[in-house]
């Protein structure tokens, strides 16, 4: 479905059109129960009402949505930008202090809290110094809690205003939609300003390259805290389709979800099913209702993608890149089984081509563009490029740059591409802080993760330049995720493809390595374990 | 005792487990238990248990059907432990009958 002149629209616009046209159609498949698209605008108009009256005015109003895989956490998101506030998740699993930094940072007026996330609520409040208007949909009595927090407002849902009173706000295209909190190399999360005129761009290549109607069912893997999951929600709210969305212990067994769910659009890290094919579940034919497969988040092996189109057999598979700053996904790339193993590169999956609109330059150091067919750090601009780190200018500044001989900002994402030639798509090589020197060579440690990948015939492969030097490493040392393999006989296979200070002069086996909270590899910590002794 | 005994495999659960957290700097926990939630005790994600899971089934050397193991339980020390260490007593008893 086509929809015209999305950017002037407000991220809830969608949402709204299709609860008029579907009020009785599922939106949200939830905790076992199915939410309607006329249930779900009712509850999240009535929030909405209830912050528009309860908030005052602020030039950039944010709520925090501080719910996890519940009716409020999808109700908080809509309520939020229905009373015209760009909405923070929060994550109730997440370390409190990191949480309690978020929530100060974005200086939110309210909060939308559910049911589950009331004990964290309570640690939470502890640290806040600023009065809050909390908003509770599942709790009719919020006495207790008005008592224990005198400063602050504790709305329950005998307390939401009703329905009539939410008045649509007007619409802002450069006002914040969501402001997503990533980490920052400081250790302190950098928020991510991310426009409604942002994801409008993004909405409408989605909808249309992916036909969604009214009858798809997409998953919902991802935590709100992870933005790919705006994806799962607003593709699914743009077109009448439905979310489903796994509680924390269903995502365990996401196979069964599939079929329970007969989901037909998949959209998940790479991770995931590299779990699922490890342990076996991807049988043949075993997800028939799949017509779309797509991975996003980190490196989609090419060893990964013929076990799940054997599993999935009326799929056709993307792989979709993007940095939070460039608004969910901003590249793609259709597999193609017969062209697509000789554009892959290190046992990668290319990134492909980028979004309409998305301008692609690959440069040098000094953010010079590189020739066809070399290699440099990937700067994109164009109407995905988000507004910048909130309140943050000095790290704006430098993620956010012009490069010299342009008039534009463009992104640097920090990954290294190759520069295509011709028509060939965009191969990604790992982060430009993934090269390394090591005894004077440069060397880019994804192509030695590329090589220890296909001797080990593992997925999970990080390398990690070890020890440090005054001007660089000494060697290399390599993490695997997996059966233990015998290290001498994967040297000698290694050792015959790689210069002799690139082989890696100790693998360490795990049965998983560390992620951090998105599920991608955490270089830094396996750093750490080296630096102790392991 | 045989490896794949309940007593066994909680035993595998614990050596594993520890490794893991100690690799990410945190320590075991001392309430570690029969009913202790994995999951909702924050010991390990979803992804975690996942992987948790593959652990069980190369250190068994069969593939374990857990999609016959209800989600609430399989999170869960005792449940998850008992319910392996019956399949694996199944396909030891068919491998008798097929002797």
């Amino acid at each position: 479905m086509k929809v015209p002149n999305r950017s002037d629209q407000g991220l809830w616009t969608g949402f709204l059109r299709s609860a008029g046209r579907f009020p009785g159609h599922s939106a949200v498949v939830v905790e076992g129960k199915t939410l309607s698209y006329g249930q779900l605008r009712e509850l999240a108009c009535r929030i909405a009402a209830t912050i528009q009256l309860r908030t005052e005015d602020s030039s950039t109003p944010l709520t925090a949505v501080f719910a996890y895989r519940s009716p409020v956490a999808f109700a908080g998101v809509l309520g939020s930008l229905l009373a015209g506030h760009g909405y923070v998740p929060l994550k109730r699993m997440f370390p409190i202090e990191r949480t309690q930094v978020m929530l100060e940072r974005a200086e939110c007026q309210s909060i939308i809290a559910d049911l589950g996330s009331l004990p964290q609520l309570d640690q939470l409040l502890s640290s806040v110094r600023k009065p809050l208007v909390i908003v509770l949909p599942d709790l009719e009595d919020t006495g207790h809690l008005q008592k224990q927090w005198p400063m602050h407002v504790f709305i329950g849902s005998r307390n939401l205003a009703p329905m009539n009173l939410w008045r649509e706000p007007s619409v802002n295209p450069e006002a914040i939609a969501y402001l997503l909190f990533t980490s920052g190399s400081t250790g302190i999360p950098k928020g991510v300003m991310v426009t409604h005129r942002n994801v409008a761009a993004f909405l409408e290549y989605m909808v249309d390259r992916y036909h969604v109607t009214q009858t798809d069912r997409l998953s919902q893997m991802f935590d709100m805290t992870f933005d790919l999951s705006v994806f799962d929600m607003f593709v699914a709210w743009e077109a009448g389709a439905c979310v489903c969305c796994p509680s924390q212990k269903t995502l365990i067994k996401p196979a069964a979800f599939v079929g329970e769910m007969g989901l037909t659009i998949w959209f998940s890290v790479p991770s995931t099913a590299v779990f699922m094919k490890r342990l076996g579940i991807l049988k043949p034919g075993r997800f028939p209702s799949l017509r779309w497969s797509l991975f996003c988040g980190e490196p989609l092996p090419v060893s990964l993608v013929a076990a799940w189109l054997g599993a999935a057999p009326n799929t056709a598979l993307e792989n979709l890149y993007g940095p939070t700053e460039l608004t969910i996904a901003c590249a793609l790339y259709r597999w193609d089984p017969q062209r697509s193993p000789a554009e892959s590169e290190r046992g990668i999956v290319p990134i492909g081509y980028p979004y309409p609109g998305m301008e692609v330059l690959v440069v040098d150091q000094a953010l010079r563009e590189r020739e066809p067919g070399q290699e440099g750090e990937l700067l994109m601009n164009g109407p995905q490029m988000s507004l910048g780190y909130w309140k943050d200018p000095d790290k704006t500044g430098s993620a956010f740059v012009t490069p010299p001989g342009r008039s534009e900002i463009f992104y640097r994402t920090g990954d290294l591409v190759r520069r295509p030639v011709g028509n060939a798509p965009l191969t990604h090589l790992g982060r430009i802080d993934s090269q390394v020197k090591i005894l004077g060579h440069r060397v880019e440690l994804g192509e030695i993760e590329a090589v220890v990948r296909d001797a080990s015939g593992l997925d999970g492969v990080v390398a990690i330049g070890w020890p440090a030097t005054a001007s660089g490493y000494e060697g290399v040392d390599v993490f695997l995720e997996g059966v233990t393999r015998d290290a001498s006989v994967l040297r000698i296979s290694v050792a015959s493809r790689l210069p002799d200070y690139m082989v890696p002069r100790r693998f360490h086996f795990f049965d998983r390595l560390p992620r951090n909270v998105n599920g991608k590899f955490d270089r830094t910590a396996m750093q750490g374990q080296l630096k102790e002794g392991l | 005792m045989s490896e794949y005994s309940s007593k066994g495999l909680r035993d595998f659960l614990q050596s594993h487990l520890s490794e893991n957290l100690a690799a990410q700097g945190r320590d075991f926990p001392d309430d570690f238990g029969d009913t202790c939630d994995l999951l909702l005790s924050g010991l390990i994600d979803s992804l975690g248990l996942m992987e948790l899971m593959t652990a069980i089934q190369e250190h068994c050397g069969r593939e374990i059907d857990f999609d016959a193991l209800d989600p609430e339980q399989m999170t869960i020390v005792g449940p998850l432990c008992d319910f392996v260490s019956d399949q694996m007593k199944t396909f030891q008893s068919d491998e008798k009958l097929l002797v």
